[in-house]
Parts: structure tokens; C-alpha cells; sequence
């Protein structure tokens, strides 16, 4: 029994805390670079990225193939107007490149972005893409992070405090109330925060409302001030899926052989929790986290709607409300890479917070 | 946002505390939604004659809008919502005053001088006005002249210079890549501006109104037009009240312009008052968008953090609460948009090639019901031909007005007895339909997707079934109805409004056999009636507005008798005021804010 035991314990996720981590990426740079090379990590890591490529190839091809094989509204009809005459729409559609094959306007646009990073401009109002992604992006990165903090700090310590204490009030209050939150759809939650919170149209007037928007680099106050409603809203739903994550998580760490072994020992029940079970516990929320941080960035598209934050998820709306491709395209693309980085990060934290993979 | 999983949905278990929260919370949206105020008849009031009197000078007024400007280029903005921007920015020859539909001199001095046989029109421009900065000088004709040439390029696509200018002599039968002159506009002094057309305009001088004819350098916007599709419109020059602030090189982009997020004006520095009937009371407009939720922007508006609605009506619940309310009701007023709704029937395929059919489902449609749709009375008049009574002694009485109705029934609600004789007239026995189901392409989404099913209910009482594809609404335009190739029988989402004061532009473009075009077609019933395209070709010469109007009033009633289309909504616009504004409305333009006699009390 005893050999069994100790068995566990050695094979159990083991804490890898900071230090381990840092000790492992922060080794001498020259054994680093060397060991690299020919680790199995790095070569794993160069096959991700360039199955990461193929995919945003394979992204912006779909993109291409749905917008013209889908009926989706003619960008050159709309960007005419009602009176144009059609020996007018064949201009605009030269103009614009539309009136060559679809595999060729694809061509074209893929060699300018690999070539010249050009997103191309938008048919609706000839704004480089480009340049309003990332006009927009510090926009979007400001909602996602301020979301991602909050629904962290709140979903990770209401996920242990019901899992330890089960089956309790607090317990059935707090899961109750994430059910709730994880059903409401967004843009009702954000509507309901409006017309109560919002210092312009709430009943108790508190934070800015729809619009309000400001950068950080304007007015830091107000920046915050804007985004605390968005910021909840948004964290809601993700807040109370984490919660619940990690209360089953945790709940089925701590009935593992290796917890009990620990309890044995004579350890603390806060150190059995938060040395052996928590981390345990939160190998798949970092998964979840950076999967989830990585599609925000891409654009919190009713967020941002509803709000009226001017982020890359607003210029996705308007942008397939236009028929506006090379804006839909680039909007895509983004969120591609951020989800396809996301993942890549993640899977390579993986390898540091659980000793059991191997690359 | 990232949708979540059904695996997330599935973590869920029941609750009943789960329950009443969302109770609660229903409860604070309805408290929200429901407000307060005390309860009136609730009259419409109209916003034709609202002009902004007694206004007072400085002060920020804040549009709110859903969407932005479809171009900032004066020469290519073509939108309700542009035009509230472009007319306080940019000067046209003619305009109109704020509550009016009558065109008044602008950047002219007086309204032109017409030769005798109509193919001439003289135009005196008005001295001392003088462009804003960087360019700073005064305009002249050669300005104008330049600004309608380059409508006629391909790096400034026009959507209507072919249309009102085309008739000038010279214009190119193919657009130059780049502006290029026009013999037909002449510049005889820096004040002078002469049109010579190749045949007689009746609409001519109500284009003259259009933004296409507001003062352009030549010397400053060429580099800019030269490219491939020009970039003007980020650079532009005022030559109103007011500027689209810029930086030191004229750039707004960026500046005062920022695509989607906002449009700031602030006061040309070189505007002379005395030469301008504009008032211009506020020392700045902001036009704020990106308001997606109409509900949101209403009770900012009613909470004076926004001053007024530039381009989405309030919703129908948040109309029906204002116009219950007598405090509140004051503060909305309902205008005629210039235009309507109409179901077009295609003309060249069974059945509606027809004319017994074609009347059978003008008698059959509950035209009560499909208002319904649109949120009832407050959405407008139930329309009963096609000239809107916006054009009051310009047509719409011509036509007969609100009496004339040529399939009537009571309460508009269809009269299926009349429609069953129509179609026993069309050889259907017992008066119901025998043949293959109707075909439709209609909105996938609410308001136009419920007209949809309304129009297939009213029909299934004839034995006409429909087969529905539902798609977005520029897709049913473009990629359907706008295309007669593919054009299904019924195209039950479309409308048309006027382009400017002239019934012409209601009806030559949409009903005239020589309007259709292989693409972007707007004669959706594709009518080609030989009668209709004579009377319209007689019509449109006819310089004396009087007859003019009763020539196209005569044609309105021809159209409307042939049952092509099936009218059913004269749509007005209710425009949401702040109490802190006083109200200005362009009644020329669906009644959008007019913000240069707007002002703040």
C-alpha cells in the first residue's frame, strides 16, 4: 500500500509553480538556443506555427469562397447607389477588381497582405483596413483584458469557495446565480446594465453609458469609467462558466487517491486545496482563459455593440452589415490569429504547468 | 464575443432561485422600459414647417445615428442621413430652408434665368463667398463647374450625375478615369454659370439642388481626384456655415472625421453671414454614431445626452410610450419621407403578366395589416398610389390625393370578393389561383420579413402560394430584385424616395420601360407600358411647373391602374428631439434634422 500511495502522489500533476516555469525558460540563452534547436518543443512549436499559417490561408479562402458563392449583397451595386446606370456598376466593379474571377481577386489580395502586410481598403468608405484594425485594436485589447481580469478574479475564487463548501447555501447561491449569468445573452445583460447603471439613462446613474467611450491616453478616469459596465457584462457569463469549471474541476481533484495520500501526510487542508488540488484543478481553466482572451481579441462583437465601444468587434458588425469584404476579411483574419496564437500559447504553457505532457 | 459552447449551456442545472432572478430582472427592464409621464391622446404632430425660429446663438447640438455617412465626398454622398452633413458644409447653387420643400437660391444669387426653348439656364453666383481653410479664397463658377465634371469621372462615381446631368452637352459617353471638362457647362465670369442641355429639362433646376453642384477647387481636390477612386472626401473644403474640422493640410480623416465613430463640425472662419439665409446658431455639431440600439439612443435623447435622432426612427414601443405622453409628445414630430413602400408585381411572368391577376392581388392585400408590421399609423399613411402628399400641389393632388383609390376595400383591409372576380376575369374559374406557387424575395429579418408573410396570407386567399427566400436586405436588392434575370414575381420589401421635389424622380426611374437596366434596375415591376413611357416622355420637358405637376399626377394614375405595383405605405419620419434643442427639420430630405437652424435653448 505504501509503495502504491507514494506511486500516486510522484504521478500526479505535480505543482509546478513560477519558479519552474522560469527555470526552465530562462536557462543559460546559449543552452537555451541549442537545446531548442534540437528539442522536440521547438520543432513542435515550428510545425504550429506553420499549421497555424495554413490556417489563416484556409480562413481567408473560406471568407473569399462565402462571400461569393453565399448570396451576399453586390459590393459595387451598393457602393453605386440607386441611380447609377450598369455601364457605371461594370466601372466601379473594374475599379475595385470585382469583375475578374473570384480566384483571382483572391490571388491578388493574398499577394498584397504576404507582400506589403495590405489589408486593402474598404469598398463603403476607401478607409484602409489596416489602418482601422488597428486604430481599433487598443479599443478591443482594453474590453477584452479589463473582461479577462475580472471574470478570473471572480470565477476562480467563487469555483473553490463552492467547491469546499458544497452543498451549502453559499454553494447553491452562487451556481444558481451562474446559471443565470451564463444564460443571459449579452447584449440583454448589457442593455439591463444600461438603463440601470449608465450615468446618462440609468435609474441609479453610475458608469458611462453607450458611447462614452475614451482612450486610456485621454482620460485615464474615464477610460475606466466607460468600460466598467462593459467590463461586467462581458465577464458575466465567462465569470459563472469558470466558476462552475472550476468547481467540478476542484471538486474532482480532491477526491483523487493522491489528495487523500497528502491529507495522510499530515498536510494542512489550505495546502492540500491550494498546493495539490487547485493547481490541479486549473491546468484546463488556463486552456479555456487563453483560448477565450485570444477570440476577444479578435473583437467582442455585442460588447461593443451594445456599448457603442468603437473596438474591432463594432467594425466586424458594420462591416457585414455593408457587404464590405476586404473589412470583413481583415476583421476575420484578426480574429484568426489571435485564437491561433492563443492556442499555440496555451498548448506550450501546457507543457510547463503539467510535467505529464511532452511535446 | 465568443459564443459560448453548448458544453458551457450544459453545465447548467435548474434552480429555482435562477427563476426569480431573472424575474427580477424583468422586472427592472420593464420598470426601465415602461417610464413614467402622464397620458395624452397622443396626436402626431407633423414636422413640415419646423424650421427652428427663435433660435439663439452658440452651444453644442449631438445627432445620434446608427450607421455613418455612405460617402463624406459631397459629390458622391447620396443618404438621407449625408445630406444632414453635407448641406451645413457644403453649398449647392439651390437648397432648401429648414421646415420647406421649396428650392431657394444658396450658393446662387436668384433662380435661374431659363432660355426660351429650355435648354439654357443662366446662373448668377452670389459674391464674397469664400472657401474655408487651407484653401481661403472666394469660390466662383469655374468651382461649380468643376465639382459637376467630376461626377462625371470614374474616380468620383456619382451615383446621379448620368441621371439629372447627363442631359448637358458633352458629357462623355464613357466616364474618364479622372474629372475632365464638360462643354456643356460654361463659365462665362467668376459669377456666371451657364447649362446648355441637348434637349429640354423639366427637373433640371431641382437638380441644381443636388450636392453635386457645391463649389470644388480644382487647383486643391485634382491631386486627390486623379487617383483611382478619389480621396477627395478626406480632404474636402467647406464652403458653408460650418467645416468638418481639419489639420493644418485639410485633412479630416481622422481629424474630425473618424469612419463609423464621429463627424464634428465646427465654423468656417471665412463664412460671411449676409451671404448665406442660414442661421447657423450652434458653435459646434457633433454627429456621434454607432448607436445600434434605437432604444438606447431614444432615451438619450430624452435624457438631453444626445439632441436628436440623424438616421434610425425611434422604436415602435418607445414611439407609441412618446406619443402617449403629453410632456414627451412635444418633443416628436412625424414627416413625410418623400416617397413609399410599394409591392411591385413582376409584369414579364405568368401570373403577373396578367392584368386581371395583377388587380386581384391589389384588391386582396390588407394594406392595414402590413402597416401593422411596421408599427401601425405612427409608420404613415396608408398609400394608395404613389405620388406621397409631401409633394402637396406638386403631383400628390394631381393624382387625385388622399381620395383617389382604384382597388378600394374598407379599412384597406382587402377585398377578396373584388380579387376573386379579377381573377375569374383572368380565366380562373372559380376565381382562385391554379398555377405554381409565386415566388418572393423578402427580408430575413423584422420589419420586412413579417410584411413578407402577411402579403403570402393575403394571397393564399386568392389559392396563390408562396415560396419565400429570405436574404438581407441589400442582398434582396442587388443580388434579386435589382437584377430582372433573377427577379422573383413579388419583391415585397422595396421602396422609393424622391430624389428631390419633382414627381419625376418617383416614378420615371421606377416605371418607365426606358428606366429598366440589366443590373441595378429600380422599374422592379418591370413595366414597359408604351401609353406610360409616351406620357412620361412628354411630361419631362414641360418647363411650366403647373402643368408639369398635372402631367405627372395623370401618369401617377396610369401606373397605379396598371397594378404593377401594389402602394401601401406613404412612411414618415419621426424625428426625436432633446428638450434642450430647438427643433429644425429638412423636410425636403424624410425629415432629418436640419442642424444649421437647429439651437440649443
Amino acid at each position: 500500500m505504501e509503495s502504491r500511495n507514494t506511486e500516486l502522489v510522484n504521478n500526479a500533476p505535480r505543482p509546478t509553480g513560477p519558479g519552474s516555469v522560469i527555470s526552465r525558460l530562462f536557462r543559460s540563452p546559449w543552452a537555451l538556443s541549442r537545446g531548442l534547436a534540437n528539442s522536440s518543443m521547438f520543432r513542435y512549436v515550428v510545425r504550429r506555427v506553420l499549421w497555424g499559417v495554413a490556417m489563416l490561408v484556409i480562413v481567408s479562402m473560406l471568407t473569399f469562397i462565402i462571400f461569393y458563392l453565399l448570396p451576399s449583397a453586390d459590393p459595387a451595386q451598393l457602393r453605386a447607389g440607386k441611380g447609377a446606370t450598369p455601364a457605371r456598376i461594370a466601372e466601379i466593379n473594374h475599379s475595385l477588381g470585382l469583375d475578374k474571377p473570384f480566384y483571382e481577386q483572391y490571388g491578388i489580395y493574398m499577394k498584397k497582405l504576404v507582400l506589403h502586410f495590405d489589408l486593402g481598403y474598404s469598398y463603403h468608405n476607401e478607409v484602409s483596413v489596416k489602418t482601422e484594425i488597428f486604430s481599433r485594436l487598443p479599443v478591443t485589447f482594453s474590453v477584452a483584458i479589463g473582461a479577462f481580469v475580472l471574470w478570473i478574479l471572480l470565477g476562480i475564487p467563487v469555483g473553490v469557495i463552492s467547491a469546499i463548501k458544497r452543498r451549502s447555501l453559499l454553494d447553491r447561491f452562487t451556481m444558481g446565480a451562474s446559471l443565470a449569468a451564463i444564460s443571459a445573452p449579452v447584449y440583454w445583460l448589457g442593455l439591463i446594465a444600461l438603463f440601470l447603471f449608465s450615468s446618462d439613462i440609468g435609474l441609479i446613474p453610475l458608469f458611462g453609458g453607450s458611447g462614452s467611450y475614451v482612450s486610456f491616453s485621454q482620460d485615464p478616469g474615464g477610460w475606466v469609467n466607460s468600460l466598467i459596465l462593459p467590463w461586467f457584462v462581458l465577464a458575466a457569463a465567462f465569470a459563472a462558466f469558470y466558476a462552475r469549471m472550476v468547481r467540478g474541476n476542484l471538486i474532482e481533484v480532491m477526491s483523487e487517491d493522491y489528495i487523500r495520500t497528502a491529507r495522510a501526510k499530515g498536510l494542512s487542508e489550505r495546502r492540500v486545496i491550494f498546493r495539490h488540488g487547485l493547481r490541479a484543478a486549473l491546468t484546463p481553466v488556463v486552456t479555456m482563459a487563453g483560448l477565450d482572451l485570444g477570440a476577444l481579441f479578435g473583437g467582442a462583437v455585442l460588447t461593443e455593440t451594445v456599448f457603442n465601444i468603437p473596438g474591432v468587434g463594432r467594425f466586424a458588425y458594420q462591416s457585414i452589415i455593408d457587404s464590405d469584404l476586404p473589412s470583413i476579411q481583415g476583421t476575420v483574419l484578426f480574429g484568426a490569429f489571435f485564437i491561433i496564437s492563443a492556442n499555440l500559447i496555451v498548448d506550450i504553457l501546457y507543457a510547463f504547468l503539467d510535467p505529464r505532457v511532452r511535446y | 464575443m465568443k459564443g459560448l459552447t453548448s458544453q458551457r449551456r450544459r453545465l447548467g442545472a435548474g434552480s429555482s432561485r435562477v427563476v426569480w432572478l431573472l424575474l427580477l430582472a424583468a422586472l427592472a427592464f420593464a420598470i426601465v422600459g415602461c417610464g413614467g409621464g402622464s397620458k395624452s391622446s397622443g396626436k402626431l404632430q407633423s414636422g413640415m414647417g419646423v424650421d427652428g425660429a427663435g433660435g439663439k446663438k452658440g452651444g453644442t447640438i449631438t445627432v445620434l445615428s446608427q450607421a455613418d455617412v455612405d460617402y463624406i465626398d459631397p459629390g458622391l454622398a447620396y443618404y438621407s442621413f449625408s445630406y444632414e452633413v453635407v448641406y451645413p458644409v457644403d453649398r449647392p447653387l439651390y437648397s432648401y430652408k429648414a421646415g420647406s420643400t421649396e428650392v431657394v437660391p444658396d450658393m446662387a444669387e436668384s433662380a435661374p434665368e431659363v432660355s426660351a426653348d429650355g435648354k439654357t439656364f443662366t446662373v448668377h453666383m452670389r459674391k464674397g463667398v469664400r472657401f474655408a481653410p487651407p484653401v481661403n479664397r472666394e469660390v466662383t463658377s469655374a468651382d461649380v463647374k468643376y465639382a459637376i465634371e467630376r461626377g462625371f469621372s470614374a474616380s468620383v462615381p456619382s451615383s446621379y450625375a448620368g441621371v439629372y446631368f447627363g442631359g448637358l452637352e458633352g458629357v462623355p459617353s464613357k466616364s474618364p478615369a479622372t474629372p475632365q471638362p464638360i462643354s456643356g457647362i460654361q463659365t462665362p465670369d467668376k459669377y456666371t454659370i451657364v447649362f446648355k442641355l441637348t434637349a429640354p429639362s423639366g427637373v433640371f433646376q431641382g437638380a441644381l439642388a443636388l450636392p453635386l453642384t457645391a463649389p470644388v477647387p480644382e487647383e486643391y481636390a485634382r491631386k486627390f481626384d486623379n487617383k483611382k477612386l478619389s480621396d477627395y472626401g478626406f480632404y474636402q473644403v467647406a464652403s458653408g456655415p460650418y467645416m468638418i474640422r481639419n489639420d493644418k493640410a485639410g485633412k479630416i480623416n481622422g481629424v474630425g472625421y473618424t469612419p463609423g465613430r464621429k463627424i464634428e463640425l465646427i465654423r468656417n472662419p471665412n463664412w460671411v453671414a449676409k451671404t448665406d439665409y442660414r442661421p447657423a446658431y450652434a458653435d459646434k455639431i457633433v454627429f456621434a454614431e454607432g448607436f445600434t440600439d434605437v432604444s438606447v439612443m431614444t432615451k438619450k435623447i430624452l435624457a438631453g445626452t444626445g439632441d436628436v435622432n440623424g438616421d434610425s426612427p425611434p422604436p415602435p414601443t418607445e414611439l407609441k410610450r412618446i406619443t402617449s405622453d403629453k410632456k414627451l409628445n412635444k418633443l416628436l414630430f412625424f414627416t413625410p419621407t418623400s416617397g413609399g413602400r410599394y409591392i411591385p408585381l413582376n409584369t414579364q411572368k405568368p401570373p403577373f403578366d396578367n392584368l386581371h391577376v395583377r388587380k386581384a392581388v391589389a384588391y386582396v392585400l390588407d394594406r392595414e395589416a402590413m402597416r401593422k408590421t411596421r408599427g401601425g399609423p405612427i409608420d404613415g399613411d396608408i398609400a394608395t398610389h404613389f405620388i406621397d402628399p409631401s409633394f402637396t400641389k406638386k403631383g400628390f393632388e394631381d393624382a387625385g390625393g388622399f381620395s383617389y383609390d382604384p382597388f378600394p376595400s374598407t379599412n384597406h383591409a382587402g377585398d377578396v370578393a373584388k380579387a376573386k372576380a379579377e381573377m375569374k376575369l383572368a380565366g380562373y374559374k372559380d376565381g382562385m389561383y391554379s398555377g405554381p406557387k409565386v415566388t418572393m424575395v423578402a427580408d430575413n429579418t423584422p420589419p420586412g420579413s413579417n410584411t413578407a408573410k402577411v402579403i403570402a396570407n393575403n394571397l393564399a386567399k386568392i389559392g396563390m402560394s408562396t415560396s419565400i427566400v429570405s436574404v438581407t436586405h441589400p442582398t434582396m436588392y442587388t443580388v434579386y430584385c435589382n437584377v430582372p434575370k433573377k427577379e422573383p414575381a413579388i419583391c415585397p420589401n422595396v421602396g422609393w424616395l424622391a430624389d428631390f421635389q419633382e414627381p419625376q424622380t418617383l416614378l420615371d426611374a421606377t416605371f418607365n420601360g426606358k428606366s429598366i437596366a440589366t443590373v441595378n434596375n429600380s422599374n422592379w415591376p418591370l413595366l414597359n407600358d408604351p401609353k406610360i413611357n409616351k406620357a412620361m416622355a412628354d411630361a419631362a420637358p414641360i418647363l411650366d411647373a403647373k402643368k408639369r405637376y398635372a402631367a405627372w399626377g395623370n401618369i401617377d394614375k396610369m401606373i397605379t391602374e396598371t397594378a404593377a405595383a401594389v402602394p401601401w405605405i406613404w412612411e414618415k419620419f419621426p424625428g426625436l428631439f432633446s428638450p434642450r434643442v430647438i427643433p429644425a427639420i429638412q423636410t425636403w430630405n424624410s425629415g432629418s434634422p436640419d442642424v444649421a437652424f437647429m439651437s440649443v435653448k
